[in-house]
């Protein structure tokens, strides 16, 4: 997998190449939009993360004039602004997806990875998810512990199949929100987690391997080792 | 907001009108009435004239021919002479002129001569009625008669008098014409001339009203459009003007703030960004305990952070009215729904319930973002500050101002002393852990959308908000 990194600011630069590569991803940086346009012409790329604020243009022109020279890779669009404008949304629907700073990297990996997923998945879902001896049966909406079926609210069970989609990786709260409610608020309670509690006691009942680790300060993780 | 065109009747042009004819009304009454008065003095003072005139002259006649057989012809020919001096006089059914007549009475006061119609009974009463000083014209009632009698009295030689009298009604009846006249004129021309200032007022007020739609078009919509100018350098010109140059004003502000807080969002966000990077990585590298606790309090201390910067620039641009607006349809029913679907464990947790009257689907033209914030936000406050045990009741309903929220507790309520103040920025309860912009966003994101809000505490005990939102367009 190929990303092209497009961001100004050198120490972010330095941090997200090397999470990204130790995720194993092959990462080509550039801090500038006009070394962007060359390094994306030069070779293909699975996917470009792109900051909006670049010293020599603002990275959604440099996005528009690429997908006008035909690039076809989706884009993680990088925001210092708060409140995400129109634009930036509307790109969204075309298939990106944006993060504003400050993120964590967790975050940013589990969308680079959703955006790849999305534009390489095939046409044929899965109807059924297993992680270790937890199995999940997408269409009569059943989770299965070792056979053993677990009596869960048809909410638990959505965010239940958000975790083991994304088993072995860290989601956030604000990636849970999103995933499982639709939502991008932050909300300043312990509302995901109070969730989270609920599942992992009917999931994580006495005596079995406990599934869902909560990763404090990041989100929770689905053991999937 | 302005939007609706102003009925006639409740308009500034039907007022201004109204009061315009009020005062030419009374104007032109109060000139008429001197008029009046002067035109009534005046026709009385030629009666008076004439009668002391021909008094003169008839006494004259009467004491100079002899007392003999043709004394009452002479002096009654002269006496009918003189009645036919007056225009207009009306004759009786005799064919006598009664709108004059000629007394001479006897030094006794018995009737000497009359010259007039009937036998002059009826006139020696009335005369004998009213107290007539000689030589002065007094006006006397005559019965049969509706128009008094002006009479001058000339005292003989030999002790009798000789009473000369004309009806007053030919001059009431000029004064009433005149007054009828009058009348339907003046109602004319108020008519005429409130219509002429009701059209021109409601002219340049219309002007007035055009500024008005698109200036609150400008506040709704975009900074950038201005309200329409004319060419003419009269005060309304002006007030265009004027207001341009406000807009022009507001939006330079409003584009400052947004750099303002855009560079202040920018500069601290990537310092931000790179700190909680290196948080982050530490954190996976590190395997002590005690360390990792310290990493990740501080990741939580940031995150924090964030959240406080990014509420404090959303209220500062949304109390400016300057937070970009993204409309989409938004089911609140739905929106609802899910929400309680969020909180209801972590209010269950605590001991609360929840309740939703909804009538069912309810669509409102909003920023799906902000009102999840907003609704997010109405939440958070319920969980923080309600003790276990307590009911929340959201109420969903359509009202003719829009779609009507009302949350509602059984909790403590707002503090008296913070309740008249509760949308304000660092206003919070005592004993409120929030940073005291929950209330504030909430307020702002309500009123960008053109809507109303408004706290109170039930009767019952407990807070109740309500939110009127503007539903979308069918």
């Amino acid at each position: 997998m190929r990303v092209l990194l497009v961001e100004d600011e050198v120490e972010i630069q330095g941090f997200l190449q090397r999470s990204l590569t130790e995720a194993g991803y092959q990462v080509e940086a550039a801090a500038d939009a006009k070394n962007a346009e060359r390094m994306s012409l030069e070779s293909v790329h699975d996917i470009l993360i792109v900051d909006l604020g670049l010293p020599d243009e603002d990275g959604l022109s440099l996005i528009l004039r690429l997908r006008q020279l035909g690039l076809r890779a989706p884009v993680l669009i990088l925001s210092a602004r708060r409140s995400v404008d129109d634009r930036v949304r509307g790109l969204e629907q075309g298939g990106d997806d944006y993060l504003t700073k400050p993120f964590a990297l967790a975050e940013l990996l589990a969308r680079v990875r959703n955006l790849v997923k999305r534009n390489t998945s095939s046409a044929t879902e899965a109807t059924r998810l297993r992680v270790l001896d937890l199995e999940l049966d997408l269409l009569r909406r059943e989770a299965s512990r070792s056979g053993e079926i677990l009596n869960l609210t048809p909410q638990e069970f959505v965010l239940l199949e958000y975790l083991c989609r994304n088993a072995g990786r860290v989601v956030t709260r604000s990636m849970i929100l999103d995933g499982v409610w639709g939502m991008r608020i932050q909300p300043d309670t312990n509302v995901v987690d109070v969730h989270i509690y609920r599942l992992r006691g009917k999931v994580d009942t006495t005596g079995r391997q406990p599934l869902i680790r909560t990763l404090r300060g990041v989100g929770y993780v689905l053991k999937d080792r | 907001m302005f939007s609706k065109t102003v009925k006639p009747m409740r308009s500034a042009a039907w007022r201004i009108s109204l009061w315009a004819a009020l005062a030419f009304a009374c104007g032109t009454m109060v000139v008429f009435i001197f008029l009046h008065q002067f035109v009534a003095h005046d026709i009385q003072r030629r009666t008076d004239a004439w009668l002391a005139g021909e008094a003169g002259v008839l006494s004259d006649v009467a004491e100079r021919t002899p007392k003999g057989v043709l004394y009452r012809r002479i002096v009654g020919e002269v006496a009918e002479l003189a009645s036919r001096e007056i225009p207009h006089k009306r004759v009786d059914n005799a064919g006598l002129n009664d709108s004059v007549f000629f007394l001479q009475t006897a030094a006794d006061g018995s009737v000497g001569l009359w010259v007039g119609s009937g036998d002059g009974s009826a006139h020696l009463a009335g005369l004998r009625n009213s107290q007539i000083v000689p030589e002065i014209p007094t006006s006397v009632h005559v019965a049969g008669f509706d128009a008094p009698f002006r009479v001058v009295c000339v005292r003989m030689n030999n002790g009798g008098q000789i009473y000369l009298g004309l009806s007053e009604r030919d001059q009431l009846r000029v004064l009433g014409s005149l007054r009828l006249r009058f009348v339907l004129l003046w109602v004319l021309i108020v008519l005429i001339g409130s219509a002429i200032v009701y059209y021109s007022t409601r002219r340049v007020l219309r002007h007035v009203q055009d500024i008005t739609h698109a200036a609150s078009r400008i506040g709704e919509a975009q900074l950038s459009s201005r309200v329409p100018t004319t060419h003419r350098n009269d005060e309304v010109s002006q007030l265009a003007t004027t207001l341009n140059r406000m807009l022009d004003r507001i939006e330079s502000s409003v584009h400052q703030l947004h750099t303002i807080t855009g560079s202040l969002a920018h500069d601290l966000r990537s310092p931000l960004t790179a700190v909680r990077a290196k948080l982050e990585m530490s954190l996976t590298a590190s395997a002590r305990d005690e360390e990792s606790e310290s990493i990740v309090s501080a990741m939580e201390d940031l995150d924090r952070l964030t959240e406080f910067l990014d509420q404090s620039l959303d209220v500062a641009e949304a109390k400016a009215n300057a937070l970009r607006l993204n409309r989409v349809g938004v089911d609140l029913d739905d929106l609802l729904r899910v929400m309680i679907d969020l909180y209801e464990p972590s209010m269950s947790e605590k001991g609360l319930r929840i309740n939703l009257c909804s009538a069912g689907s309810l669509e409102v033209s909003a920023d799906a973002a902000l009102i999840h914030r907003m609704i997010a936000i109405l939440f958070d406050n319920e969980l923080r500050h309600l003790r276990a045990s307590c009911t929340v009741t959201i109420s969903l309903s359509r009202s003719e101002d829009g779609a009507l929220l009302v949350v509602e507790d059984d909790g403590p309520g707002f503090e008296s002393e913070v309740l008249s103040q509760v949308f304000e920025r660092r206003v919070r309860g005592r004993n409120s852990t929030g940073h005291g912009l929950g209330l504030a966003f909430v307020d702002a994101v309500v009123r960008v959308h053109g809507g109303k809000i408004d706290a109170s505490n039930r009767k019952e005990g407990g807070a109740r908000l309500t939110i009127i939102l503007p539903l979308a367009a069918p």
